[in-house]
C-alpha cells in the first residue's frame, strides 16, 4: 500500500444527515440504511488517483450530536479536508451550518479545504433546502459545493475526489508545507512536490480499492 | 538443637520431600520453641512487615521482622502479631503457616527487592533450595536498612543482571564467579521515560558494595529499572525465572490452604465447573451470526487493507525501545487476577434467597456475580438488584407489589408525552426535536441483533417509547446519543417495557452524567483514568504525555457506553453485570480501560502512535477484546492500585452516585464550590468554558466534580427511590392499550 500522499478528511454535520452512509458509499460502494449510529468517531480509508498519483484518503466520520462537540473538536487537528454535510430534506440541518463552520474555522488549520454537501438529493420530493441556497451559502463562505445522495451514490465519488483535487492543487501551488503534518497531509513515496510532471492537478477517475 | 531447627528448612532430603508435599514443610513453623537463640543480638527490628495471604491487599498478616546475630551467623525471623489480623477470616493457623521462626542466612540464596511505582516495597526471600517465602511488605519502610544490615554481616552482592536481586554469600557457586566478573558498568534500560535516562556510571559496582550505602538506593519509585528486554543467555536470569516458578508454587500452596475461607463457592465451582465453563463462551445461541456480522462491520470493512486497521499482533519495530511495564514483575508476585467462575445459575441463585425472597447476603451475591456473571436466563431476575431497581432486602411479595405500582408510574409518565397533540407539538420545539432524534436513533441501534431486526420491529418501538418517556422523567438530561446503546441490552434482558424503563432509570442514576451537555461526567472519568495510568504504568503515562494524548479521548467510546461497541452483545451483558456489582470498586470500568491499554502498550509505544493513530487503534480493537482475561487483569490492577487508586478518582465521578440530585448537571454551574478534600484537586476553579484546550480540562473538571464530595450510603437509597416521589405534574393520562405490552419472547 504505497501512496504519494495521505490526506486526512473529517466528515461533520448534524446527526442523521447521512455522514456514515456517505463514508460507506465511498469506501464500499454500498448503501446500508441499517447500521449503528456513530459514537465518538469511526474511520474509513480509500485510495484514489489524482494526476496519476495514488492518494490515500483517511476519513474520520464523527458523531453529530451537540453534546459531543467538545470531543469532535479534537478531531479537527491535522485534517486537510472537511466534508460539511446537511440533509436537504431537513431545514434545521442547513440552519446549523454556520455553527459547524465556526467550529471548523476555530479548530482546524486555516488551509483546510471544506466541501459543503447537501445529502439525500434522491429525496427531491421532500426537499426543504433549494440547491440555490446551498450554492449561495457555499459562495458566501468560500466552500466547494455539491448535492449528493449516499443512497444512489450520485456525486459521492465526485465529492470526495474533488476535495482531494483541491487539496492536491494547494500542494502544487505551495500553499502547504507538506513536511508539516499538522496540515493533514503525509507525503508517501513519489509524492515530493515539484517532482510531478504536470502541475495541472487534474481530477481523475476514482480508483478502485487499494491493496 | 538450633542447628537442626534452622536446617530443617534446607536439608536436601527434606527439600526433596517438601517439593512433593507441596512445600508444606518449608512453610511450617515449629511453634513452642524459643524464637531467639541464646546470646543472640538483635541487629534490626521492623514493625508492620506484612504478608498478604491472598490476592486481596486488604487481607494481611502483620508482624515484626528481625535480624538476629549469633556468633558469625545471621538469622532472620518474622513473627505475626497476635490477634491483630486485618481480617477475621484469617485464622490462627494461617499466622503459624507464614511465621518465619528463625532462618539462617546460610540457607538463603537471594533476596529480591521490589519497588513498585506506588504502594509499598516488599522483598522476597529465596532459599538455596529454590523455594521462597511469600513477599514481605514493609508497611513502615526500611527495606534499604534491612538490606544494609544484612550486608554488614553476610556477603551480599547485587546481581549485575537484575538490580533488584541481592545474592547471599555463595562463594562456591559458579554463578557467583560469573557475577563477580561483571564488575564493569553495564547499560541498563530505563523504564520511566525515554527522556529520563539514568547514566550508566551510576550503576553501583560490585567492588564498592561492601561499604556503599547508595548501592541500595539506586532505584526508587520514580526510577524504576526495567528488566533489559533482549537478552542473551544469562545464568542470573535463569535463576530468577526458576525462583519465580518455585515462588509461584509457594503462593499457590498458600492460596490453596486458605481457599475454603475465601472461595465460598468452591464446591459449586468444582462440581459445575466444566459444564458451566462452556456457557461462558456460548451465550444465547441465536446471537452468533449477529456477532459475526458485528465483527466484520466494525473492523476491516471500511479500511483497505484490513491490516492497516487492525494489526495488533504484528511485529513491533525494534528501533523504539519500549519501557518495561512496572507491574510486569508483580504480575507474577501477586496473583494476577482470580480465575473467573462460571456464571451464576438458577440453582445457586436460590441459595442466596431466604424463604420470602430476600437476598440474605448482598455482598456475597455481588462477589459471586463479580467473579462469574449471571446466566442469561437469570439476568432478568438478578439485574434489577444489581442496578438498585430492587432492594436486596425486599420480599417476593413486596417486589410484586412494587412492580405493579411502578408499572402505573411508568404509564403515567409515558402518558405525559403521549397526550401531546399535534397542535401542541407544533409549539413545542424541544419535544419535536427530542422525539425526532430518538426516532432516528432507535432505528440505528443493534438492528443486526435478531431481537431488534427487521422492519416494524415492535422492540424498536419500545426502545423509542422508553427513551422518550425517560426524557420526560428526567427532562433536564433529556435524550443523548449513546442512551439507546445502554437501553438495548436492558430491554433485551427484561423483556418488559416498564421494568426495562426502571432498570434503565437506575442505570442512568449512575451513568447519567456521561451524557451531560458539558460532558463533565466524561471528563471526570477521563481525568481519573489518566491519574490511574500515571500510578499504574508511569512509562505509558509519560508516553501519552509526550504525545499530547492525556485527554484520553481515545477511550471516550469505551467509557460513554461501557464497552458496548467493543464487545459482542453477550459479552457486553457479562461485563455490565460485573461492573454493576461495584464489588471491588465503583470504577472497575476504568481499570478495564487500563487493562486493555496495558495489553497493547508495547505496540502503542513501539509504533510511536500519535493521537490520531491511537484513536484509530483503540477503535479497531472493537470485537478483539478478550473479556475474561481483561476482567482478571482489571481486578488485579484495581487491587494493586488500592487506596492510591481510589484517591485518583474525584468524588462523584460516574458511576458513583452524586449526593444531591443534579450536582453534576449544568444547572449548578455557578454555585460556590466547596473546598476540595483531596489534595489532588486543590485548585477550585470555575467550570470549563466551551472550547478551552483539552489540556486545561482535567484540573478544572476535577474541581467542579468536587461539588459532590459528600456521598453517603443513605444518599444511594434516597436517589434510587426518588423517582416515585419527585415526579412533576401529570399531564393527563395516555391511552395505555399498547403500553404494558410484554415484549415478545425470542
Ligand atoms: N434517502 C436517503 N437516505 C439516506 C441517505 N443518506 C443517509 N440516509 C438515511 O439517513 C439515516 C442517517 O444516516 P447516517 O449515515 O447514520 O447519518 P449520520 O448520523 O450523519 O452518520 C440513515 O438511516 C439512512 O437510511 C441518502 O442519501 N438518501
Ligand atoms: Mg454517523
Amino acid at each position: 500500500m504505497s501512496y504519494a500522499y495521505l490526506f486526512k478528511y473529517i466528515i461533520i454535520g448534524d446527526t442523521g444527515v447521512g455522514k456514515s452512509c456517505l463514508l460507506l458509499q465511498f469506501t464500499d460502494k454500498r448503501f446500508q440504511p441499517v447500521h449503528d449510529l456513530t459514537i465518538g468517531v469511526e474511520f474509513g480509508a480509500r485510495m484514489i488517483t489524482i494526476d496519476n498519483k495514488p492518494i490515500k484518503l483517511q476519513i474520520w466520520d464523527t458523531a453529530g450530536q451537540e453534546s459531543f462537540r467538545s470531543i469532535t473538536r479534537s478531531y479537527y487537528r491535522g485534517a486537510a479536508g472537511a466534508l460539511l454535510v446537511y440533509d436537504i430534506t431537513r431545514r434545521e440541518t442547513f440552519n446549523h451550518l454556520a455553527s459547524w463552520l465556526e467550529d471548523a474555522r476555530q479548530h482546524a488549520n486555516a488551509n483546510m479545504t471544506i466541501m459543503l454537501i447537501g445529502n439525500k438529493c434522491d429525496l427531491a420530493h421532500r426537499r426543504a433546502v433549494s440547491t440555490e441556497e446551498g450554492e449561495q451559502f457555499a459562495k458566501e463562505h468560500g466552500l466547494i459545493f455539491m448535492e449528493v445522495s449516499a443512497k444512489t451514490a450520485q456525486n459521492v465519488e465526485e465529492a470526495f475526489i474533488k476535495t482531494a483535487a483541491t487539496i492536491y492543487k494547494k500542494i502544487q501551488d505551495g500553499v502547504f508545507d507538506v513536511s508539516n503534518e499538522s496540515y493533514g497531509i503525509k507525503v508517501g513515496y513519489g509524492g515530493i512536490p515539484g517532482s510531478s510532471s504536470g502541475r495541472d492537478a487534474a481530477t481523475s477517475q476514482g480508483g478502485g480499492c487499494c491493496t | 538443637m538450633l542447628e537442626t531447627e534452622v536446617h530443617d528448612l534446607s536439608d536436601d532430603a527434606d527439600y526433596e520431600a517438601s517439593q512433593q508435599q507441596g512445600s508444606r514443610s518449608i512453610m511450617r513453623s515449629d511453634s513452642g520453641k524459643r524464637s531467639e537463640p541464646e546470646g543472640a543480638e538483635v541487629v534490626y527490628v521492623k514493625e508492620n512487615v506484612s504478608v498478604h495471604p491472598t490476592q486481596y491487599m486488604s487481607e494481611r498478616i502483620s508482624g515484626r521482622l528481625k535480624l538476629i546475630k549469633q556468633g558469625q551467623s545471621l538469622f532472620m525471623s518474622w513473627i505475626p502479631y497476635k490477634g491483630q489480623n486485618s481480617n477475621t477470616r484469617l485464622l490462627e493457623k494461617d499466622r503459624n503457616l507464614y511465621t518465619i521462626r528463625l532462618l539462617a542466612f546460610t540457607d538463603v540464596r537471594s533476596i529480591r527487592r521490589h519497588t513498585p511505582a506506588f504502594g509499598w516495597q516488599y522483598v522476597i526471600v529465596v532459599l538455596l533450595s529454590g523455594l521462597a517465602f511469600p513477599p514481605l511488605y514493609f508497611y513502615n519502610g526500611g527495606v534499604r536498612e534491612f538490606l544494609a544490615t544484612i550486608r554488614q554481616h553476610v556477603f551480599l552482592v547485587r546481581s549485575a543482571e537484575d538490580e533488584s536481586i541481592f545474592i547471599v554469600n555463595d562463594f562456591q557457586d559458579p554463578l557467583q564467579k560469573t557475577l563477580s566478573s561483571l564488575v564493569q558498568p553495564r547499560a541498563v534500560s530505563v523504564a520511566n521515560a525515554p527522556s529520563a535516562s539514568i547514566s550508566v556510571g551510576e550503576s553501583p559496582s560490585i567492588h564498592n558494595q561492601k561499604t556503599d550505602e547508595g548501592a541500595f538506593g539506586g532505584s526508587s519509585a520514580s526510577q524504576y529499572i526495567g528488566r533489559p528486554r533482549h537478552k542473551v543467555h544469562d545464568p542470573a536470569r535463569d535463576l530468577s525465572i526458576q525462583v519465580l516458578e518455585k515462588f509461584s508454587l509457594v503462593t499457590k500452596f498458600a492460596r490453596e490452604t486458605t481457599s475454603q475461607l475465601f472461595h465460598e463457592n468452591s464446591d459449586y465451582f468444582l462440581a459445575n465447573g466444566r459444564k458451566n465453563e462452556q456457557s461462558i463462551h456460548d451465550g444465547p445461541p441465536k446471537l452468533e451470526s449477529n456477532n459475526l456480522q458485528k465483527v466484520t462491520n466494525d473492523v476491516p470493512v471500511h479500511d483497505h487493507p484490513p491490516k492497516s486497521t487492525f494489526n495488533i499482533m504484528q511485529n513491533v519495530p525494534d528501533e523504539v525501545p519500549v519501557p518495561a511495564d512496572p507491574l510486569e514483575f508483580d504480575q507474577l508476585a501477586v496473583v494476577w487476577g482470580k480465575p473467573r467462575q462460571p456464571p451464576l445459575a438458577t440453582k445457586e441463585w436460590a441459595t442466596f434467597l431466604d424463604s420470602e425472597g430476600r437476598v440474605m447476603d448482598a455482598k456475597a451475591l455481588k462477589k459471586r456475580v463479580f467473579y462469574g456473571g449471571v446466566e442469561h436466563e437469570l439476568r432478568k431476575e438478578v439485574w434489577p438488584f444489581l442496578l438498585g431497581s430492587h432492594e436486596y432486602d425486599s420480599t417476593y411479595a413486596e417486589r410484586e407489589y412494587l412492580r405493579s405500582v411502578k408499572k402505573k408510574d411508568y404509564e403515567n409518565i409515558k402518558g405525559q408525552w403521549q397526550s401531546i397533540s399535534p397542535e401542541q407539538a407544533k409549539r413545542f420545539t424541544k419535544f419535536r426535536e427530542r422525539k425526532g432524534l430518538i426516532e432516528k436513533d432507535v432505528v440505528r441501534t443493534d438492528r443486526t441483533i435478531y431481537f431488534y431486526d427487521g422492519e416494524d420491529n415492535q422492540n424498536v418501538n419500545l426502545l423509542h417509547d422508553i427513551l422518550l418517556t425517560y426524557s420526560f422523567y428526567n427532562f433536564d438530561l433529556g435524550y443523548c446519543q449513546g442512551m439507546s446503546d445502554l437501553l438495548s441490552p436492558i430491554l433485551y434482558v427484561m423483556e418488559d417495557e416498564s421494568e426495562a424503563f426502571w432498570c434503565f432509570c437506575a442505570l442512568m442514576e449512575r451513568l447519567g452524567p456521561n451524557f451531560n451537555r458539558d460532558q463533565n461526567g466524561m471528563h471526570a472519568q477521563l481525568f481519573a483514568l489518566s491519574k490511574l495510568v500515571e500510578i499504574l504504568d508511569g512509562p505509558l503515562h509519560n508516553y501519552f504525555k509526550q504525545n499530547d494524548c492525556l485527554n484520553y479521548f481515545f477511550c471516550f467510546r469505551w467509557i460513554l457506553i461501557q464497552f458496548k461497541r467493543e464487545l459482542k452483545y453477550e459479552e457486553t451483558m457479562r461485563l455490565w453485570e460485573v461492573l454493576w456489582t461495584h464489588y471491588l470498586s465503583e470504577h472497575l470500568h476504568l481499570y478495564v480501560c487500563i487493562a486493555i491499554l496495558k495489553r497493547h502498550r508495547s505496540k502503542i509505544i513501539g509504533e510511536q502512535m500519535d493521537f490520531d493513530n491511537l484513536l484509530k487503534f483503540t477503535n479497531g480493537l472493537s470485537g478483539h477484546i478478550d473479556l475474561e482475561a481483561v476482567l482478571r487483569e482489571a481486578e488485579a490492577l484495581c487491587l494493586c492500585a488500592g487506596e492510591n487508586g481510589a484517591a485518583c478518582i474525584p468524588p462523584g465521578t460516574p458511576p458513583s452516585l452524586p449526593t444531591e440530585d443534579g450536582l453534576l448537571t449544568s444547572q449548578l454551574e455557578d454555585e460556590v464550590l466547596f473546598s476540595c478534600p483531596r489534595k489532588v484537586f486543590s485548585h477550585p476553579t470555575s467550570r470549563l468554558p466551551p472550547g478551552l484546550p483539552s489540556k486545561a480540562m482535567p484540573a478544572l473538571t476535577a474541581s467542579s466534580v468536587c461539588l459532590t464530595s459528600f456521598s453517603s450510603p443513605l444518599a444511594t437509597d434516597r436517589l434510587v427511590r426518588r423517582p416515585l416521589k419527585r415526579r412533576g405534574e401529570r399531564i393527563g393520562k395516555g391511552n395505555s392499550a399498547a403500553e404494558g405490552s410484554i415484549v415478545g419472547r425470542r
